[in-house]
Formats: C-alpha cells, structure tokens, sequence
C-alpha cells in the first residue's frame, strides 16, 4: 500500500527549541488574552460609551468576517447565509442566559461582575452557540458537496431565509419566574418571542468578551492558514481536481470549512445577543446582515484574514460616520460588490496580508521572516 | 510475474463515445512505460481512469496488488499513485513552496486542532514538511523560485513544478501526461534527464503519456499504443515502431501501401 513518507522520522529530528515554541504557541495565545485586557480596562474606559460601543460593534463584525472567509476566501465557496449561523448562535446563547438564569438566580438579570458567576454562564452560552451553530453549519455544509458556485449560494441563502422564518413562527417569552420554573426546557426552548425578537437578556457583551473571542478567531483563521490543514482548504479554492489529484480530502475539507465557519459565526451571535443597544429579532439577522458579511470579505480579500479584519473595520465604522444616508447603505454595499467583482474580484489584498504588501513589506520583514 | 499497476478490460463511454475499451497494462515495478497514440485516442481518459476522475465501466484497477476500483482520486493518490495534468493545474495563486506542500497533506498525521494550537509536535511536521518540499524543489532545480507565485512561473517551470508537486505524494506510480508539451528542445533534454533520475532517486514507476516521439522511444523500455480508445500494439520500442497498425494509425493509410 502506500509508501512510508519519512516525514514522521524527518520531523521527529526537528523538534523546535523551546524558545521558538514560545515564540510560535504560547506568546500568541498570551496575546489573546492581553488584547482584550487592554481594551476592557484601557481603551474603554478611556474613549467613553459611544466609541466603546463602536468597539463591540467592529469586533463582533470582525469576528464574523474572519469566520466566513474561510468558506468564502479560503476554500472557494460562495455562501451567503452566514446570519443564519449568527442568529442560531445568538438564540441558543439567549435561551442558555435567559432561562438559564432564571433557573439560578430566579431572573434575567447580569450576575456577578467582571468573570463573575454570570459570565461564566456567558461563556458556556457562547460555547453552546458555537457547538449549535456549527451542527447546522455541517447540515448546510453536506450539499455543498453536490452544488458549485450559484447553487450553492442558492442553498445558504434559503437556509438563512429558513431560519428567520422559523424564529418568526416561535412564541411569546416567559417571563415570571414561578412559570419559568415549573416549565420543561423542551418547551421553554420555542418560547423566544417570534417577530419581536428575543429581549430582556442579560448584558453580558463587553470589550473583554468581543476581543476575545476576536483574537481567538483570528488566531484560528491565520494559524489555519499557515499550516498543512489551511493549505487544503486553499487548495480547493484553486483548483478543486488537482486538490483530490494530490491526495485532499475535498468532501471532507469543505464540510470542516462550513462548520468552523458557522461555529465563529454561532459566536458573533452570541456577543451580539447580549450587547447593550441590540435587539436579537429574527429582521436584524436576515439577508441584509449576511450580505454585510459578504462585502467585508469581498472587499478585504477572499482568504487574507487582515484585509477581512480591516474591512470590518471599514463597514462598521464608514456608516457610524454617515449616518444621514444611513437610507442608502445598502445601495452602497450593493455598488460596492458590484465594482470590486468588475475592478477586482479578489478582494483589495487577495489570498495576501496585509504585511506581504509592499508597503507594508519593509514595515514588517523582521517578523515575518 | 505481475506488475505494481496491472489494469485489465477497462472500458468506459460518454455518450454513445466509447473513449476507452478494454484497454490493459501491465506496469513493471520500476518500470518505465510510455502509453502514445493520435490525438484524442483516449490516453487522457485512461490516465483519468486510472487515478478515479472516472469510474469505468467494466474492468479491473490494481496497484501493489490493492484494489483501486471505486476509491475517490484522494484515496488512490494516497495509496500511491500521482499524476501530473496535460493542461498545468497548478495551485497557481499560492508560492511554488506551498504547491508542493499541499501533497505533504496526505502524509501528516498531525490533527487540525493541534495545528491551530501550534503543538511543538505540530511545528516540527511543518518543518518536515518545508525540508521536504525544499528537496524536491532541489532536485527539479526550482529552489530559488520557492516564493514565487505559481502563475508566474515560465511554462516548463510550470511543468515542472508539477511533477515536483506528484513527487511530494511519496507515490510508488508516476503519471506523467505530456510532461514535454510545450518546452523547447534544451528544456526536453533536460526532462529526458529528469525523468530518469527522478525514478532512479525515488524508486519509481512511470507511465509517460507523450507525443515527442524522439523522447518516448529513448526513454521508454515498453510502450503501448492506443488508437481510437482501444490497445492497437504493445511491446518494445522496436516492435511498436515497426508495427504496421501503428504506423496505419499515425499515418491514416492502409498498411499494405505503407510498407509497400
Ligand atoms: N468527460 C468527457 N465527456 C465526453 N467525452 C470525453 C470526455 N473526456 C474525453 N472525452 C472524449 O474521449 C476521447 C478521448 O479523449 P482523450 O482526452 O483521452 O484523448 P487523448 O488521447 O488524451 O488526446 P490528446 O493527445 O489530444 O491529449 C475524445 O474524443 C474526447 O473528446
Ligand atoms: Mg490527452
């Protein structure tokens, strides 16, 4: 059968010297957990309500942009429903707080302060989301074996649409706690307020959280993207023939994509569920959320996870600052798709970062070897 | 005695086209064959036979003595059979380097996670992984081009990276489809060479579809001929050169007056 490869002998020979593992692993990961430090305690506080919310509002789209290139930038596929992922997220994390609250403490109200009790509840709700969204990410992944290109587009666009439809058709919120109380968690799992949306959850979101989970996606994406696994996804988006000829698993592959993709996206959901000034309804995560989506990526680069971060940037911030044509945003965006596909397809940075660019290039040599 | 690639009766039709039938092969471990014929007499189709783009119709596909019928490509090239393209499909907006890196996918053991989480055991198979593309980027003489985009690269680099890419599959079979097309006659002499080493250095077995019949006759120690999808000949290069059908067949006249 096949061949042994050496590969196994050759890498046991070059084991890293601790202070590369350093380098590589640990201070990036400690990395993760200062950035959003830093924004809690430092920036926050220093820039006031309305930047801070600005903040939450970037990082959320950060998050959700990342995620979706990796279906859209990295492995080639085109889908358009990644709201939907967003809004199964957001409602698994609101019923985990919500009732899951009252359940503890008889209400819906934040509990314990900053990793208090409350958010640590915060935090299992966001990981359910993940775990939720990303089984729905693997049932919408399955026909993406089958479908290319408009088909598939087709397929996620329908499954978002299915899934604000669902939430339209659930019922009224329980409210009083003795009720709350005595209900099974099957049925309490319908009741999250249909067209009106989901509200009364408690307000969890806070720079720490968005920034977090912020480092972590990017983390993900661009460790992904510079090691074996991310080359396979790439590899489809180049040529899907010659991916299989050479060995890639591309049924596999593009399933993983849709799932790792839904579950940051089950994430985004989850921040944005229990954010100050946000109403979690079955409207705000319809097709004109994961259109939004979809220009960041378009825009950033299909498969460069900076061009996606700045891009995010870029969306939430250019309406803040516009927001007497706020009417015409979506022309806006519609336009926008409409020359980057003409000027250029790839995105302003294409597969690259930001620091292969060359004006950048010379910035960032030392590190980037 | 049998072969590492033995095939036996394999036919398959688009349509009512019966691009290949009952074609057979008999692949000697470290041998190095050469499949020819006019345009479009089915050597593509075979090759895509072969390596599961197509499931035939009837017949038998063994390699080492393993059952290929009814794997996907990704299976059978992992159970050792590469191939490159005639039309280059290269991964041509990545680096030459992770072009070749690609194939090593087949070869990791490491998971997904321990790849995000950059385990020490993950970055040691991604240095073993770049060492091992750098060697192979070597031996094809493609080194110093390893941070180039593949899309950039002149033709017959490009053809070349592409048997550096199946090479970094460890695969125990080569197919090679029109590895010369488009290159000039130094960059043939070179190939010529190329091919040799490679499966010296590598301990392989090639298939060799070309039209450069300079080539395949100096190259090749067994060739079969196909014509209109089916074995019109098979042997030696002598034998084959000399075969009346053979001759009918690139010539398009009857034998009798060939030889007449
Ligand atoms: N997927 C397909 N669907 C329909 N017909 C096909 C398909 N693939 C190949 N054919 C036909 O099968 C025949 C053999 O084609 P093939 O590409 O194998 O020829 P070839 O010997 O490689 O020719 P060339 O020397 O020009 O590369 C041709 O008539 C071709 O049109
Ligand atoms: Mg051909």
């Amino acid at each position: 059968m096949a061949r042994e490869s050496g590969l196994k002998a050759r890498a046991a020979a070059l084991a890293p010297e601790p202070m590369t593992v350093l380098k590589q692993s640990v201070l990036p990961l400690v990395a993760a957990f200062v950035i959003p430090l830093i924004f809690h305690f430092g920036i926050g506080p220093s820039v006031g309500a309305y930047p801070s919310k600005v903040l939450l509002d970037i990082g959320i789209n950060v998050v959700l942009a990342v995620s979706l290139n990796l279906v859209n930038g990295f492995t080639g596929q085109f889908s358009i429903g990644h709201a939907g992922f967003m809004a199964v997220g957001g409602y698994t994390a609101g019923l985990v707080t919500y009732y899951g609250g009252y359940r503890i403490w008889g209400d819906s109200l934040p509990h314990g302060g900053f990793l208090g009790a409350g958010e640590m509840l915060f935090l299992v709700a966001t990981i359910a989301a993940a775990l939720s969204a990303a089984a729905f990410g693997y049932l919408v992944g399955l026909p993406s074996l089958r479908l290319r290109g408009d088909y598939l587009a087709l397929v996620t666009l329908g499954f978002g649409e299915i899934v604000r439809v669902m939430i339209q058709q659930t019922s009224d919120i329980a409210t009083d706690a003795t009720e709350i109380a005595a209900t099974s968690w099957p049925s309490l799992l319908w009741k999250v307020g249909g067209a009106l949306g989901f509200t009364g959850l408690p307000f969890y979101t806070s720079l720490f959280w968005v920034w977090l989970w912020v480092s972590l996606t990017v983390l993900v994406a661009s460790r992904l993207k510079t090691s074996t696994h991310g080359r396979a996804f790439l590899s489809i988006r180049e040529d899907e023939i010659a991916a299989e000829a050479m060995g890639i698993p591309t049924t596999t592959i593009k399933v993983r994509a849709f799932v790792m993709s839904a579950a940051f996206a089950g994430v985004a959901g989850s921040l944005f569920a229990h954010e100050v000034g946000t109403t979690l309804n079955p409207g705000e995560l319809g097709f004109q959320k994961s259109f939004e989506v979809v220009i960041m990526v378009v825009l950033g680069g299909m498969g460069s996870v900076s061009g996606c971060v700045l891009a995010a940037i870029v969306v939430t911030v250019l309406p803040e600052l516009l927001r007497s044509v706020d009417e015409y945003r979506m022309v806006a965006y519609a336009l926008t798709l409409i020359l980057m596909m003409i000027l250029r397809p790839q995105g302003l940075f294409g597969l690259r970062e930001i620091w292969e660019i060359w004006p950048f290039k010379a910035l960032f040599r030392s590190e980037a070897k | 005695m049998t072969g590492i690639l033995e095939v036996q009766g394999v036919s398959i039709a688009f349509g009512g086209l019966k691009a290949v039938q009952d074609f057979r092969l008999s692949l000697r471990e470290g041998g190095l064959q050469g499949l020819i014929g006019p345009n479009g007499a089915g050597k593509t189709t075979v090759f895509n036979l072969l390596t599961g783009v197509y499931r035939p119709d009837s017949g038998t596909v063994s390699l080492g003595g393993h059952n290929l019928i009814g794997l996907k490509p990704h299976q059978i090239a992992r159970a050792g059979m590469a191939r490159t393209f005639q039309n280059i499909r290269l991964f041509a907006d990545l680096t030459v380097l992770d072009n070749i890196r690609i194939a090593s996918h087949a070869r990791t053991w490491t998971s997904t996670l321990a790849s995000v989480l950059r385990t020490p055991g993950a970055i040691a198979a991604e240095s073993a992984i770049t060492e091992h593309a750098m060697e192979l980027l070597d031996v094809l003489g493609l080194a110093d081009r390893a941070q180039e985009t593949a899309r950039n690269l002149p033709y017959g680099d490009q053809r070349r990276l592409e048997i550096a890419r199946a090479l970094a599959l460890d695969p125990e079979v080569l197919l090679l489809d029109e590895p010369a097309a488009g290159m000039n006659p130094q960059e043939k002499i070179a190939l010529r060479g190329l091919i040799r080493t490679v499966r010296e250095r590598f301990s392989l077995s090639v298939l060799l579809i070309e039209h450069d019949m300079g080539l395949v006759m100096d190259l090749c120690e067994q060739i079969t001929v196909l014509d209109h999808g089916t074995v019109i000949a098979d042997g030696s290069p002598e034998s084959v050169q000399g075969n009346p059908r053979v001759i009918e067949a690139y010539l398009g006249a009857p034998s009798a007056e060939v030889s007449a």
